[in-house]
């Protein structure tokens, strides 16, 4: 009974320390100079996408950028994709958002907007040598469109009429891949981003005037932020008085620009677009591997504790631990993530930034394996092992340490190196939460590039090496501790 | 002489099978008490509850005047003092020979690691097993091992010691070399409860033989008068099995 109150006392420390870190970093940033964070897309070019530098341009990144300047205020600008932004705001993770959001009576019942600061349409376009000239040639063939994007909704909205079905996508570049591709026939687009698009590589063509003419807004949560909202309305009349909003967006849509990007890419090599992306990519990878240590680390911890508790003779912590192991086991990576990033900020009214809720997400899902396994490993020592040293007089913590653990630990310690290599990998599913580690880094290259193939490889080597080394650290070490 | 243990109607059920159904024992100081008794018959579950291995349901169990019942016992000192050996032996498999017998005067501050040393040896000696110190269980015979076990137990420095069928899972030509070291400490007088169907052992050591079926004791005496002439009906049954396989 003792032991299992001690068990149960060291596993709340360690909640309240993972707790601790999680809360400790806003505490600190809320009470430096205020900083307004935004929101925005991953890439949405013209509006936003990482230039060659990867650092994030766009009409919308200057805009905002050139009205926080004249108003005098600060802004991050964090680049997590467009759905993710939404529910970022929606949660109270964000400030606002500036992400080529269409202004709609549907979003109005969340979000407040600014003035709108862009008229644009929907477009259709299709592939280079395609024979699609109207919305009557889709009838029976498939249509990409780009979840929760107006274009998306227009498409949407007249696909009864035309008889299409719809495959949706997270990314303009896949959806304009699936098209050039030939998956998808058409694709819908709001009409400045598929001519820059077009112009900068895409192989694709427009065939329809633009419809449904929309006016693109800066958000706020609705009722938040309201001097936010008013210092850019006030900046954005400024802007389109003094020629600024003129020459961002002559930048962007104007002849010139257009030539230069399109130049640069026609035929990258391998070796070029590696050293072209090389920081980017061992920024990411930096990151990546930040948080599969932090990971690591604390999932071992929760895992071993939880794992514990689920072996003492103690109905109370058992059931604790299976009931953790069950639920943390059983939501998908994915769900959980989004969870504490977007759900739980909600209910605390406290930002949790992306950086720790990955942490957390990973703790508590590779922790619940990790606690399995450890149970197991566990139970899997002979009873008699624990018999024999009960008979000697040993408390229970005793015999646990020096003739249980040991061995279940051998047991364990394949399951331990899976465990790391999976964790490994599945930083990557916190790329849906913004985080610019490694996967994300390729998505934001990609983006920019349109070089799926390439870089993509680049990516997955670079996984591969680093599974690679860790599984030597890990059989090494197991060598090691065997003799 | 004086009671080791007492056992006042001792009932252990697991669910609804009731396993020990009231027993009542008690052995002396020095006393060498042989068990028998068909297979199921709650031999094993009697020696566990008297280390508390197995929670009794009911009952008393009083081990040198403690009675085990008493909230404010604290069972580790008791177990400390009633040695165990296991079927299996049970043998720690993350420590050698050495360390095994070692382990517990150690963890318990009885000796330091030196004198535990020292102690660890004689006692290997005893058991004839010397060269064994570093090996590691693994690579040792059967009747090794249970010699092991028995060193490990003789380290605490127990007032009895119970045995549950020390000689079962062994090679017939094992058995003996663990018989002796029992027969020694029989004669050093050491108190010592031993389920067994090595009936030899039986009639050389036993003070007292107990015959155990369907949850109670059917019959006890000396083991001239189990073996020569048993009252019980179910004792007759079970000796003239056992003996004249
Ligand atoms: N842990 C346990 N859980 C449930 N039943 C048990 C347990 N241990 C023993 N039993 C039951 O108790 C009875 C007596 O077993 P045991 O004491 O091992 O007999 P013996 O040692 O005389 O062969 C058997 O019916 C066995 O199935
Ligand atoms: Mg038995």
């Amino acid at each position: 009974m003792k032991r299992a109150r001690i068990g149960l006392l060291s596993i709340i420390c360690g909640v309240i320390f993972i707790m601790g870190l999680a809360f400790s970093k806003p505490v600190n940033v809320n009470a430096a100079e205020k900083v307004y964070e935004i929101g925005t897309d991953v890439t949405y070019p013209p509006f936003e996408f990482a230039n060659d530098q990867n650092k994030y341009v766009g009409i919308d990144i200057d805009i905002m950028k050139t009205i926080a300047k004249n108003e005098g205020f600060k802004v991050d600008i964090k680049p997590i994709g467009f759905n993710a932004a939404v529910q970022a705001l929606d949660a109270g993770q964000i400030d606002g958002m500036i992400a080529g959001t269409t202004i709609t009576n549907e979003r109005k019942q969340k979000m407040d907007f600014s003035d709108s600061y862009f008229k644009t349409g929907v477009v259709m376009a299709v592939a280079k040598n395609s024979s699609i000239k109207s919305y009557s040639d889709l009838k029976g063939k498939r249509v990409a469109i780009k979840t929760g994007t107006a274009a998306g909704d227009y498409a949407k909205s007249i696909q009864k009429k035309y008889g299409f079905t719809t495959v949706t996508f997270d990314d303009s570049n896949n959806m304009y891949d699936d098209v050039s591709t030939g998956n998808s026939v058409a694709c819908f687009e709001d009409q400045p981003v598929m001519q820059y698009a077009i112009k900068t590589g895409a192989k694709l063509k427009i065939v329809t005037k633009p419809a449904e003419g929309g006016y693109y807004g800066f958000a706020v949560k609705r009722g938040k932020n309201q001097e936010l909202l008013k210092k850019f309305n006030a900046g954005l009349k400024e802007i389109k008085a003094n020629g600024q909003y003129e020459k961002i967006v002559t930048k962007y849509l104007g002849a010139s620009a257009m030539a230069s990007e399109k130049k640069d890419k026609s035929q990258n090599t391998f070796v070029d677009l590696w050293n072209q992306n090389k920081d980017a990519l061992m920024g990411g990878l930096g990151q990546t591997i930040i948080l599969t240590v932090l990971s690591i680390i604390f999932a071992t911890i929760f895992g071993v504790l939880i794992g514990l508790l689920g072996v003492v003779p103690n109905k109370l912590a058992n059931g604790f631990s299976t009931t953790v192991i069950y639920v943390f086991r059983g939501l998908p990576l994915l769900v959980l993530a989004l969870f504490i990033y977007t759900g739980v900020p909600n209910l605390l009214g406290e930002k949790i930034p992306a950086f720790i809720a990955g942490i957390i997400t990973l703790t508590l899902n590779e922790g619940a394996y990790t606690a399995a396994f450890v149970k197991g490993g566990i139970e899997a020592v002979d009873d008699g092992q624990m018999e024999a040293a009960r008979s000697l007089g040993l408390p229970y913590g005793k015999a646990m340490r020096r003739v249980i653990l040991p061995q279940g630990l051998k047991i364990m310690v394949p399951s331990f190196i899976n465990q790391f290599i999976i964790t490994l990998k599945d930083t990557s599913i916190l790329s849906i939460i913004g985080i610019l580690e490694l996967t994300q880094t390729g998505k934001i290259i990609i983006a920019r590039n349109l070089e799926g193939f390439k870089i993509w490889t680049m990516v997955a080597l670079i996984y591969l090496i680093i599974i690679t080394l860790l599984t030597w650290l890990s059989k090494w070490v197991e060598r090691r501790m065997k003799s | 002489m004086s009671a080791k243990i007492q056992v006042n109607q001792l009932q252990k059920s697991y669910g609804t099978n009731e396993v020990l159904k009231g027993l009542d024992l008690t052995v002396q100081e020095n006393e060498v008490v042989v068990m028998i008794g068909p297979s199921g018959s709650g031999k094993s579950t009697f020696l566990r509850t008297l280390n508390k291995l197995e929670e009794p349901t009911a009952g008393q169990i009083i081990v040198d005047g403690h009675d085990l019942n008493d909230a404010k016992i604290n069972m580790n000192h008791v177990r400390e003092k009633i040695g165990m050996v296991f079927q299996h032996f049970n043998l720690f498999n993350n420590l050698t020979v050495g360390e095994n017998v070692m382990l517990s005067p150690v963890e318990l501050g009885k000796l330091n690691k030196q004198d535990a040393k020292v102690e660890a040896k004689d006692l290997l000696k005893r058991v004839g097993l010397e060269d064994k110190f570093d090996a590691n269980p693994k690579s040792l015979s059967g009747g090794q091992k249970q010699r092991v076990a028995i060193a490990r137990t003789l380290a605490m420095k127990p007032d009895m010691i119970l045995f549950d069928e020390p000689t079962s899972a062994l090679d017939p030509e094992m058995v003996g070399d663990v018989l002796a070291v029992m027969k020694d400490l029989a004669k050093d007088g050491m108190t010592m409860i031993v389920v067994t169907h090595e009936m030899g052992f039986a009639k050389e050591v036993a003070d007292r033989v107990i015959f155990m079926a369907d949850g109670y004791i059917m019959e006890e005496g000396t083991p001239n008068e189990i073996f020569s002439n048993p009252q019980n009906k179910r004792t007759k049954e079970f000796l003239n099995k056992v003996l004249n396989v």
